[in-house]
């Protein structure tokens, strides 16, 4: 009996398809690998040739878009036309998308998708922009680079003319957030934001557009209570910072937001008053670090998170504590990070500051700051009135390169120093009667807009000039490759393209 | 041989009689009635017992105002019907407890100024059960409960056992919202006392009710920023008062996780 049930269930009728033909495959011609498109002015007009390997084909096709770099919601495929060509008028913000093509073989049912990058622009999206004052009111300079990375045109005092006014206060710091939350599109989602700051204000911009999204009155969640001066500056773990009045809020980029920053961050349990330093040292790779003006102290915040700093533990052998050290700062930034192996995988930072004893002015330090996490070491350098950098102003440093710091000297004069043999080398003085403004190192490695400029700001009879040079070994290589001019005092300096991200050049001063 | 044969048949006639189909309750018999969450968590398992209690107080109201409307979701289970069906509400008292009075805080089930809306209408089988409170003076000083249940009637016959009864605790006096959750305990606020509750509309302007919780959680940063800024004052409260921290109703001193 189990003999015949089994007789009877093993043998089955083989339907399999044994029929090995080759594939079909179905060929578009006449498709770029990627567009680069100005909206509400250029059309998409393609005419591909479509063949496939199975005689009696019959296509349909369909044209989408969809956009890139979207959080917090699957992107959604917007359909343009379902013709063999494409004439399309590009009304996408100004952004990255990606055209899709599918062609369809009717009789077989096989696909065919051909997925390209567009680039959205639009004449804001790409160049040179400078923040700017006249010494009680900010604006931006806008240098077009339409086919390379030297300036071809220029459009000034753009954020007055586009909303109305100036900003308030003089110019700081230039920052670019490529992933702040906005509505400006009538939907939130991810903005390719410029940050314009000043002594008394900050304004969050629409970099598609030029206009202001928020200003310091509503980029809180309530009035803030001090108004400047203000900072913006990403960090790690997509958190954003916000200095304003020496007070620290942030936004937690990772989670849902509406591009407001939270709450002052307490310094402790008994909420200490502390008044931060304009310096910090932070990119989007780890920590953001901080300097309490007021106690002398390094503090930290991971990622955005939490209530209140964080301190920082001394390292065995630093030549200062990081806390209460009793003194000034007169100048912070990032030198570089490293990435340590397993089983670390994390980044270390490696900083640098000149300090000036608040008991004993005329005591000032260099000061290298190995940082791992929340503990750091200090190694120290006196510094008198030999070296140059003891009177510098204008301080920067040359992030990921040459171990080297700039600085000015004498109001006219450009100055390097070695950090690891501590030699001073003066690199250029501006012409008489111009004053330096700040000294700036950024670099790009766009394609056709690659750059690795030291540019010096200086100003004079209420004009500026902005000179970018060419950096061979640490050194300006040189005459300037370009000169930036315009009314008013020029602060800071920052190139803008549809590739830039938040992660392309380090915010310090 | 006959050995064999016999443990065969054994062996088939186990195999036949093994396999029986449970005998579920399909609820498929008559028209049943129960509770449930709002429409849109109908099919989130996590919120089946969603809203079972809901605290209501006056407190924030206009002296005015003399009663309010709370409103649950019922659901009929069974299938529609070509005609409306009424379903009956019925108080049941809570031992050790003070007890709701129908006529003095709440109207009762029985009167057609609410039982008219006790219906679930051909076609549907959704509909939300007003129950009205009434501000009567002795909620300034009590928080009765009103416990009520569906009961059977000609056109339903109860829902599951553990989704048939509702619960409201009424009063005028400021008390624990109901969105003032387990989560919200756990990971923001802390636990709820009437004391904290004060403080936290004293110090930022805002009524910390349902509504204020509920966009807590809808406004990206907003809770977080309102975390930061009360443990802030409630930081500088005691700093004011050294030696003197802010302590609650059960004598505990009032934190912020």
């Amino acid at each position: 009996m189990m003999v015949v049930v089994a007789m009877m269930t093993a043998c089955k009728k083989d339907h399999s398809n044994y029929d090995y033909k080759t594939g079909e495959k179905i060929t578009v011609k006449g498709i770029e690998s990627s567009y680069t498109l100005i909206s509400e002015l250029d059309r998409l007009t393609l005419t591909p040739e479509v063949s496939s390997t199975e005689p009696n084909a019959q296509f349909e096709y369909l044209w989408g878009i969809y956009e890139t770099n979207v959080q917090g919601s699957a992107p959604v495929l917007d359909t343009l036309a379902k013709t063999k060509d494409l004439n399309y008028l590009i009304k996408q913000a100004a952004k990255g998308w990606v055209l899709v093509y599918r062609v369809t073989n009717k009789t077989t049912g096989y696909s065919q998708y051909i997925n390209v990058p567009v680039n959205v622009v639009t004449e804001f999206t790409r160049g040179w922009y400078v923040a700017k004052d006249d010494g009680t009111q900010s604006d931006l300079d806008l240098f077009l680079t339409p086919t390379s990375i030297v300036p071809t045109g220029k459009r000034e005092n753009l954020y007055s003319s586009i909303n109305g006014s100036k900003l308030p206060g003089q110019a700081n710091l230039l920052s670019f957030l490529s992933a702040y939350k906005s509505t400006v599109t009538g939907t939130l989602g991810n903005t390719r934001t410029l940050v314009l700051s000043t002594d008394k204000d900050v304004a969050t911009v629409n970099v598609n557009t030029l206009k202001k999204i928020f200003t310091l009155d509503n980029l809180l969640f309530d009035a803030p209570t001090v108004k400047g001066p203000c900072q913006v500056f990403p960090g790690g773990g997509s958190a954003y910072y916000l200095l304003n009045g020496g007070n620290v809020h942030s936004i937690v980029n990772i989670s849902a937001n509406i591009g407001k920053f939270g709450g002052r961050f307490l310094k402790d349990a008994n909420n200490t008053p502390y008044s931060l330093s304009k310096y910090f040292i932070s990119n989007t790779l780890s920590n953001a670090y901080f300097f309490d003006e007021t106690s002398s102290t390094f503090f930290a915040i991971g990622n955005g998170y939490g209530t209140a700093l964080s301190s920082i533990s001394d390292v065995t052998g630093t030549a200062m504590s990081a806390s209460n050290n009793n003194q000034k700062v007169l100048y912070m930034g990032l030198k570089s990070a490293t990435y340590l192996p397993s089983p670390a995988l994390r980044y270390v930072f490696t900083g640098c500051a000149v300090f000036q004893d608040k008991s004993n002015s005329s005591n000032k330090t260099l000061s290298s700051i190995d940082i791992d996490g929340y503990t750091m070491k200090l190694t120290n350098t006196s510094l008198t009135n030999a070296d140059k950098l003891y009177n510098g102003a204008n301080m920067t440093l040359m992030y990921g390169q040459e171990n080297l710091m700039y600085f000015s000297m004498g109001g006219n004069q450009v100055w390097s120093r070695n950090l690891s043999n501590n030699f001073e080398k003066l690199e250029y003085t501006v012409p008489a009667g111009e004053e330096i403004t700040f000294i700036r190192h950024k670099t790009g490695a766009e394609t056709n807009y690659a750059y690795n400029y030291i540019m010096v700001g200086s100003k004079i009879n209420g004009t500026y000039k902005i000179r970018m040079f060419n950096k061979a070994s640490g050194s300006i290589s040189g005459s300037p490759v370009a000169t930036l001019e315009g009314t008013g005092t020029a602060k800071d300096i920052l190139y803008i393209s549809p590739s830039v991200s938040e992660s392309t050049n380090t915010i310090q001063w | 041989m006959k050995k064999l044969l016999y443990l065969v048949l054994l062996v088939a006639v186990a195999a036949v009689s093994s396999c029986k189909q449970d005998q579920y309750y399909l609820y498929n018999d008559i028209g049943r009635v129960q509770f449930g969450p709002e429409p849109s968590r109908i099919y989130t398992t996590s919120y089946d017992l969603a809203d079972t209690l809901k605290p209501y107080t006056f407190y924030y109201e206009d002296a005015a105002v003399k009663e309010d409307t709370i409103f649950f979701d019922i659901y009929a289970i069974g299938g529609t019907t070509k005609t409306d069906r009424a379903f009956t509400l019925e108080q049941e008292q809570i031992p050790n407890a003070v007890n709701a009075v129908a006529g003095t805080h709440y109207v009762a089930f029985s009167d057609p100024k609410v039982s008219k809306f006790y219906v679930i209408k051909a076609g549907t089988v959704h509909t939300r059960v007003p129950v009205i409170v009434l501000r009567d003076a002795s909620l300034k000083t009590s928080t009765p409960k009103l416990k009520f249940k569906i009961a059977a009637n000609a056109d339903f016959q109860l829902g599951e056992p553990n989704k048939i009864w509702r619960k409201i605790e009424v009063t005028d006096r400021l008390s624990q919202p109901a969105q003032w959750t387990a989560s919200f305990t756990q990971y923001y606020f802390g636990k709820y006392s009437v004391v904290k509750h004060a403080f936290l509309i004293n110090s930022s302007g805002e009524k910390w009710d349902n509504d204020f919780i509920n966009n807590l959680y809808a406004v990206g940063g907003l809770l977080s920023y309102y975390q930061l800024t009360m443990k802030t004052a409630l930081i500088n409260y005691n700093n004011a008062h050294p030696g003197a921290p802010l302590v609650d109703e059960f004598g505990e001193v009032v934190v912020f996780p």
